[in-house]
């Protein structure tokens, strides 16, 4: 499973996610682009869908760590949501690879297709990161959808499920976006790369 | 003190960080400020300014929120009670001090460690030879994101697709310096290893330093810092099996 | 008895592959520094002391002078080390390991001409195998192999580049009162002042760290000066408030220039982010096909990153070239290109200038500089001089 060319896939889309702070930051985005390596992990090494997740949850893990450790120790609670979109990924979104590289462009499906990705991410997202913003972060991360919190909390809804609702609120924007610029970048991937990544193992001499 | 150790004590005292109640964070405390003393040294009041730094924003957006905005804590709202916001004050006030104490123990560890190269680090943790390449691979893929970043930055604030400040242009436009990022950090790995690696063998450089292995995984300091935390741990659990504050 | 192999050839006459197959013929023991963006590096280290620690022969060392000294911080960023610095590292590298034969592929060319001396001097004395090619020089003493053929699919069409100039009217730059600091207490600039006069050429120079990288930087704003009056003829000009109007620069990686994966994609995003500035017409599609297939791309639906990389480096020049802006930058523009092409380019900038442009370049290559009639902007010591 681990090619040398797989492991450089893992690394660099790790890399990505950790050092794609640094372009938000420079371009005053108010968003997260903190899975995107995630997500494209998985569409590089689809067609074969077992390494395709394994590969992305790794490069995930990796990225979680490292910005633990460097800039954010709160991140490594989330490890159970990089599961889940890496699961989505391998299996859901990595299907329309082939739209995704379409030459030229299909504006309504590709669209179609990153906005109902982005939709069941975010609420996978959502559902997994509940439990850890609800009883860790006691229902605050610091985000804007705080005020979303508090606002449902206000209306009498219980903690978990006032998390839930904010979740369900901001999470599928964040992932829909992630899921496009993941998908972007897989279209302009050069061929080659992507032809090293895809090649099987060779299977050692019996 | 090896990696090894300072990850495993970390784990420990995170997770009781988790589970415990008052009396279990200051027991948890003093851990804490002894470790960081005894093995941080110099760089303490390092540890003390991040996990200030990264605790206090997160604290004043909590209190705006449960004391200023909800007004009782989730208990008050769980058991349908009316609650007070001094309830709600009290609330945040124990999970910041988990956060405060989760961030101070991860800064300590990384801070440990600072002298060590990136090499050497990961050299000395116990890990399949597989993640230790990853790890070393995305360390330095990491630099070579970030120098692409500086130099993409430049080229398209000067092209004027992107702009130096926050704009509606960046919001439609600045995902191009990600694209630009991640196309110059492909066309370098694929030329690495297409000719460099191949020609060199250069990653069989690598596995013989990744797993030269010449200290115990722990070693005595470890071994005592461990048993400190498995202690603590235990007594929080009892204590909070017999019920105290 | 040490082999000294030397590739000689054009631009795209199998000059890289034949210098790979060099080295395999070398044996495994051959140690590579390619052309390309950090192909000096071993892209397994993210520190100086890691990279040298990791090709450092254990127990099996060759017997040979080491390569020069590490003057950076064994602490630094491999990465953030000059193209130049990056390739005497990689020397150095290959200097305490225990490969025995070098192969070099037009890196040297990223050398300022002191250590372009000592690298040339230390490959010709050593006692191991080296095979290189190299556009700047053609060592004497060594086995040359001369590949004649060239692919001509990117071949550059000078004549029609020329007159496909459009007449430009360049601003006079005045520079003055320049402060800025990356870091409080370390000035970069202290009250420097220039200026950069329309129709003529300037070349930067100044030793690595100096600051002609943060002057383009300020000029094109992305940096903020701590103080700085800059004039555009007389008009008051903060790029840094109001975005670059005066300068198209091409970098030293022309990779990390794109603005799309296609030149359509790249010269669309380029057009609209200049919308309403009266330059449309020359940025129209059928203008920018004709001016890359003078630099060599037949198709703007070409993916840039496919390219070979002489040929990416330049597509680069289109920007520039293309009359959007009337300051021309180009950082390097010579690595990797044959002689042909770098008279070429500078008769071209020769052109751009008769043609109101004004033109400013960074080179290492002095043969290249002698061509393009041109005054030296020097930077060090806080100053521009």
């Amino acid at each position: 499973m681990f090619t040398t060319p797989r492991l450089i896939a893992i690394a660099l889309c790790a890399a990505l996610n950790f050092a794609l702070g640094s372009v938000v930051f420079l371009v005053k985005l108010p968003i997260y682009l903190d899975s995107i390596g995630t997500i494209l992990c998985a569409l590089l090494i689809y067609p074969d869908r077992k390494a395709a997740f394994v590969c992305s949850f790794l490069a995930a893990m990796i990225s979680t760590i490292l910005t633990t450790i460097f800039i954010n120790p709160f991140l490594i609670w989330f490890s159970g949501t990089e599961l889940a979109i890496a699961l989505m990924a391998a299996l859901v979104i990595a299907r329309s690879d082939d739209v995704f590289r379409a030459r030229p462009l299909p504006v309504v499906k590709f669209g179609a297709r990153v906005v109902f990705y982005g939709i069941l991410t975010g609420v996978a997202a959502a559902v997994v990161s509940a439990p850890v913003v609800a009883y860790v972060f006691g229902g605050v991360t610091g985000s804007g959808s705080a005020f979303l919190v508090a606002f449902f909390l206000k209306a009498g809804e219980h903690l978990m499920t006032a998390v839930l609702h904010s979740g369900f609120t901001a999470e599928p924007i964040d992932k829909t976006l992630q899921v496009l610029l993941a998908a972007l970048l897989y279209r302009a991937t050069p061929a080659d790369f992507i032809a090293m990544v895809r090649a099987q193992p060779v299977p050692a001499p019996t | 003190m090896t990696p090894n150790g300072a990850l495993v004590f970390a784990a420990i005292i995170i997770l009781a960080t988790m589970v415990s109640r008052v009396s279990g964070l200051l027991l948890l405390a003093v851990l804490s400020v002894l470790f960081v003393v005894i093995e941080v040294g110099r760089h303490a009041t390092t540890v003390l300014r991040r996990a200030l730094a990264l605790t206090i924003p997160l604290a004043l957006f909590m209190i705006a929120v449960w004391v200023g905005v909800v007004g009782r804590a989730p208990e008050d709202i769980a058991a349908d009670q009316p609650g007070s916001r001094l309830s709600a004050l009290a609330y945040v006030a124990i999970v910041c001090a988990r956060l405060f104490l989760i961030v101070a123990i991860t800064q300590a560890g990384a801070l440990r460690f600072s002298a060590l190269t990136p090499l050497q680090f990961v050299k000395t943790l116990r890990m399949p030879l597989t993640f230790k390449r990853l790890a070393v691979l995305t360390l330095s893929l990491i630099e070579t994101l970030h120098q692409a970043i500086d130099r993409a930055h430049t080229a398209l604030i000067a092209s004027g697709v992107i702009t130096r400040r926050l704009s509606v242009r960046n919001l439609l436009h600045g995902w191009v310096l990600v694209q630009t990022v991640w196309l110059t950090a492909i066309t370098s790995v694929t030329g690495r290893m297409r000719d460099k690696w191949p020609i060199e063998n250069t990653l069989n450089l690598l596995d013989p330093l990744l797993t030269e292995q010449k200290a115990p995984r722990f070693d005595a300091r470890d071994k005592t810092w461990i048993a400190l935390g498995a202690v603590a741990a235990t007594v929080i659990v009892w204590a909070d099996v017999h019920g105290a504050p | 008895m040490a082999r000294r192999e030397f590739i000689a050839g054009r631009n795209f006459s199998g000059r890289s592959q034949a210098l790979i197959a060099q080295a395999k013929r070398f044996g495994p023991q051959t140690y590579f520094i390619g052309p390309y963006a950090e192909a000096a590096l071993s892209g397994l280290s993210s520190m100086v002391a890691d990279e040298i620690e990791l090709y450092r022969a254990k127990g099996n060392a060759v017997p040979r002078p080491s390569f020069g000294q590490i003057t950076v911080d064994p602490h630094r960023k491999p990465q953030s080390l000059s193209g130049g610095e990056q390739v005497m590292l990689a020397l150095h590298c290959f200097s305490v390991s225990a490969y025995t034969a070098l192969a070099i592929d037009t890196a040297l060319e990223q050398l300022d001409t002191r250590n372009r001396r000592e690298a040339f001097g230390y490959l010709d004395e050593g006692a191991f195998d080296v095979a290189l090619t190299d556009n700047r020089t053609r060592p004497t003493q060594w086995n040359h192999l001369e590949l004649t053929t060239t692919d001509l699919r990117y071949a550059c069409d000078w004549d029609q580049l020329g007159a496909a100039i459009v007449p430009n009217r360049a601003p006079l730059i005045t520079i003055r009162q320049l402060s800025f600091s990356y870091q409080p207490g370390r000035d970069i600039f202290r009250d420097a002042q220039a200026t950069l006069e329309p129709g003529r050429a300037h070349r930067l120079t100044g030793p690595n760290g100096a600051g002609k990288t943060t002057l383009l930087k300020i000029l094109v704003g992305a940096l903020v000066p701590r103080t700085a009056r800059i004039l555009l003829d007389d008009v008051a000009y903060q790029p840094w408030r109001s975005g670059n109007v005066a300068l198209a620069l091409a970098t030293q990686n022309p990779d990390q220039q794109w603005c799309g994966a296609t030149l359509r994609e790249d010269m669309a995003r380029r057009r609209a982010a200049l919308a309403g500035r009266g330059i449309q017409k020359s940025l129209a599609d059928q203008r920018i096909a004709k001016l890359a297939s003078t630099l060599g791309v037949s198709s703007v639906d070409q993916h840039l990153y496919e390219l070979p990389l002489a040929a990416r480096k330049r597509i680069s020049w289109l920007w520039p070239f293309a009359g959007a802006h009337p300051w021309i930058m180009l950082d390097e523009p010579t690595i990797g290109q044959d002689d042909e092409t770098c008279a070429a380019l500078a008769h071209a900038l020769a052109l751009f200038c008769e043609a109101g442009y004004g033109v400013m370049f960074v080179t290492h290559d002095d043969g290249f500089a002698a061509a393009v009639p041109h005054c030296v902007l020097h930077v060090e010591n806080m100053q521009i001089s």
